[in-house]
């Protein structure tokens, strides 16, 4: 599904990313684990598409396609999902508004029809429900005044309303209690599925007990210097970091 | 600016010997066209002035409007006005053409109501407005006193329907000069719409200025909008007298004009009351649009929130000038200001400048001011969620606007706001902008 092949990427020209390969067939689950700075939020935002990377070297195929040249939006209407390590709170704009102009405008790319707000508000909260969270999230403004928490789990609310192919979740387990991580670690379950992958980038092996992968990558300095399956998670706990690096 | 001084000078020797109206009346012309000698014309020296360059203004050459009877064919207002369930009144070239009677509400020319006036009720009506902050712009449009319209809300009436105000110009070349006043007596309630508009490819001076007398716990909402062409030159004044317990709320959406002058005033004369002054100017190409507010605090106990917003496209500037004023006597003052500005274009510019003079000791005035662009990360946040560029600049633009709505309760008024605004994304291609 997700195939990324020797990426080079550049922000104001340090090389963060030093030819990162890794590829993700449907249905799977992999986890990126790394210390700081070693280059997992960079490789998120590139899949996503944000444009503050100058991309010197590789490619990244979805589905067999170069997404290299595709805006973010492109990305996002072909079924790759970001979950923000920090999402952005925009006073102004209610979660309902904000949430069915994206369901539709992924719609559209499809031909589908756009949704009625009452046919979009009947879906949101069913899925507000699983997420247990409180309908009225609806109407505040996206993310404003959210605690931390609060923010994760409207990502995956996000998530489960768009119902992508290809989920990347960035740090979504940073800031959580052991409470708000089953929910979201639920919310994603409920979400797998054998046409569904995710990449779940995260510092701790914490989240991995509950969204359990099937394989795990270690990201140092732009890049993966093992890779493993969901016990390489357990040893990075015990043993930290420093025995992969050089 | 010499020229200028003489087209005014003549426009007013014909105005005055062609328009023999009451002694007090004449008096009040000529009174204030001697002020308007003496106060001269602002150049950008003047601090209250220096924002805005008049020198291309001053080279042209204007008419005061020669009085004609034409009737205002109601068929030319916009479909967003098309309501049967408010009172209209039309202004067609600063005169009142016709209007629609409602109970309890007096509506009159405002130079026949005006010559009926005796100098004790003239100085209430038409003079308490002249007193503070002597301009230009107002004491033009005191020297050319005449047309506009007086309403008249009687004691303890809520208003059943909005009153609309429609104000027409197609007059190349001209100097038109209108007043509304507007007074609401003790406890009554009501909300007025102003809508100005013109033919385009006409060029005019539109001096016009609309005074509100807000009885004791009056209850009033004001939506002014003007969507007049872009060649004109609008020099506008808002006054607003507020008595004891009165609630103000106006609201202003400029999108017209080729330099426009916003002098809103309100003044707080009677303890306990209550102004909100909202306003969101939308400028494209070279309009230059300057707003400069003057809020009064003369009584204690009253608050005030100013909440001005500003979208600039292309070239075009804007100005915000924010004087609070709190006399001595203005203890437990509650004043607020707030100005922000989108720019849409590198070009685009905007002057913001507070300017508080406190001379009471305890009170709260505030005010803070914000200029810049639509945030590339709130961007790429819409963007990553699947929303397309072009929609996801108009989100944010459109939820930059949002913040004003929590002031206006009235549902009419409120409809109305949105559809003006959203004309205006709508035919200023926002998305495409740089």
């Amino acid at each position: 599904m997700l195939e990324i092949i020797d990426l080079h990427a550049n922000i104001e020209d340090k090389e963060i990313l030093k030819g990162l390969t890794l590829k993700i067939n449907k249905g799977e689950v992999h986890s990126i684990m790394g210390p700081n700075g070693s280059g997992k939020s960079t490789l998120a935002s590139i899949l996503a598409g944000k444009e503050d990377y100058e991309i010197t070297k590789g490619d990244i195929l979805f589905n067999g396609e170069s997404i290299m040249e595709m805006a973010p939006e492109e990305r996002a209407q072909e079924g790759i999902f970001l979950a923000f390590q920090y999402p952005i709170e925009i006073p102004g704009v209610t979660n309902s508004y904000f949430l069915r102009e994206a369901l539709n405008s992924i719609r559209k790319s499809k031909g589908d029809k756009p949704l009625k707000p009452v046919e979009f508000v009947k879906i949101a909260k069913e899925k507000i429900k699983d997420l247990k969270m409180d309908e009225s999230l609806l109407n505040r403004s996206l993310n404003e005044g959210f605690s931390g928490g609060e923010k994760k789990r409207n990502e995956i609310l996000q998530m489960s309303i768009l119902n992508p192919c290809m989920s990347i979740l960035d740090e979504t387990d940073s800031g959580l209690d052991i409470d708000a991580l089953q929910i979201v670690a639920n919310g994603v379950n409920a979400n797998r599925g054998d046409d569904k992958s995710f990449l779940v980038i995260t510092h701790y092996q914490r989240l991995l007990n509950y969204i359990v992968p099937d394989f795990v990558h270690v990201l140092i300095e732009g890049r993966i210097v093992k890779s493993g399956d969901k016990s390489l998670a357990l040893e990075l706990e015990s043993k930290g970091y420093s025995w992969l690096e050089n | 600016m010499e020229n200028f001084k003489k087209n005014i000078k003549d426009n007013f020797e014909d105005f005055y010997s062609q328009n023999t109206s009451s002694d007090v009346l004449n008096n009040f012309r000529k009174n204030s066209f001697a002020s308007l000698n003496s106060l001269g014309l602002p150049s950008l020296k003047d601090e209250d002035w220096r924002f805005t360059d008049l020198n291309d203004f001053y080279k042209s050459t204007f008419k005061h409007r020669i009085q004609d009877n034409k009737k205002f064919d109601s068929a030319l207002i916009p479909e967003s006005l098309n309501f049967s369930d408010v009172t209209f009144v039309y202004l067609y070239n600063g005169k009142l053409s016709h209007f629609d009677s409602t109970e309890n509400v007096k509506i009159e020319d405002l130079e026949s109501y005006v010559s009926s006036l005796d100098s004790n009720e003239f100085e209430e009506i038409i003079n308490g407005h002249s007193e503070k902050n002597k301009d230009f712009t107002f004491e033009m449009n005191s020297s050319f006193l005449k047309d506009g319209v007086y309403i008249e809300v009687e004691k303890n009436i809520k208003l059943k329907k909005p009153i609309v105000i429609i104000n027409y110009y197609d007059s190349e070349a001209s100097f038109v000069c209108h007043r509304n006043v507007i007074n609401f007596q003790d406890l009554s309630k009501g909300q007025i719409v102003e809508y100005t508009f013109s033919i385009d490819d006409i060029s005019f001076l539109s001096n016009k200025a609309t005074c509100f007398l807000l009885g004791n716990s009056t209850n009033v909402e004001h939506l002014s909008v003007d969507e007049s062409n872009k060649s004109s030159y609008i020099l506008s004044n808002l006054k607003i007298s507020q008595k004891k317990d009165s609630n103000f709320t106006t609201d202003t959406i400029l999108t017209g004009g080729k330099l426009y002058r916003n002098n809103v005033h309100p003044v707080l004369n009677g303890e306990g009351s209550n102004s909100n002054i909202l306003g969101l100017y939308l400028s494209k190409d070279n309009q230059h649009m300057d707003n400069y507010m003057f809020v009064e605090h003369i009584k204690p106990n009253c608050d005030s929130r100013q909440l001005y917003k500003g979208i600039l496209k292309d070239t075009s500037k804007g100005v915000f000038h924010g004087r609070i004023l709190v006399h001595n006597e203005a203890q437990k003052t509650d004043a607020k200001q707030t100005n922000r500005n989108l720019l849409l274009s590198e070009k685009a510019q905007v002057d913001t400048k507070p300017q508080l003079e406190i001379y009471a000791d305890d009170v709260k005035c505030t005010h803070g001011a914000t200029t810049g662009q639509i945030d590339n990360e709130a961007l790429y946040y819409l963007r990553a969620r699947g929303i397309n560029l072009e929609d996801a600049k108009l989100i944010m633009i459109r939820s930059f606007t949002e913040e004003l709505l929590e002031f206006i309760s009235s549902n009419f008024i409120l409809d109305l706001h949105k559809s003006f605004v959203e004309k205006w994304f709508l035919n200023s291609q926002l998305a495409k902008s740089e």
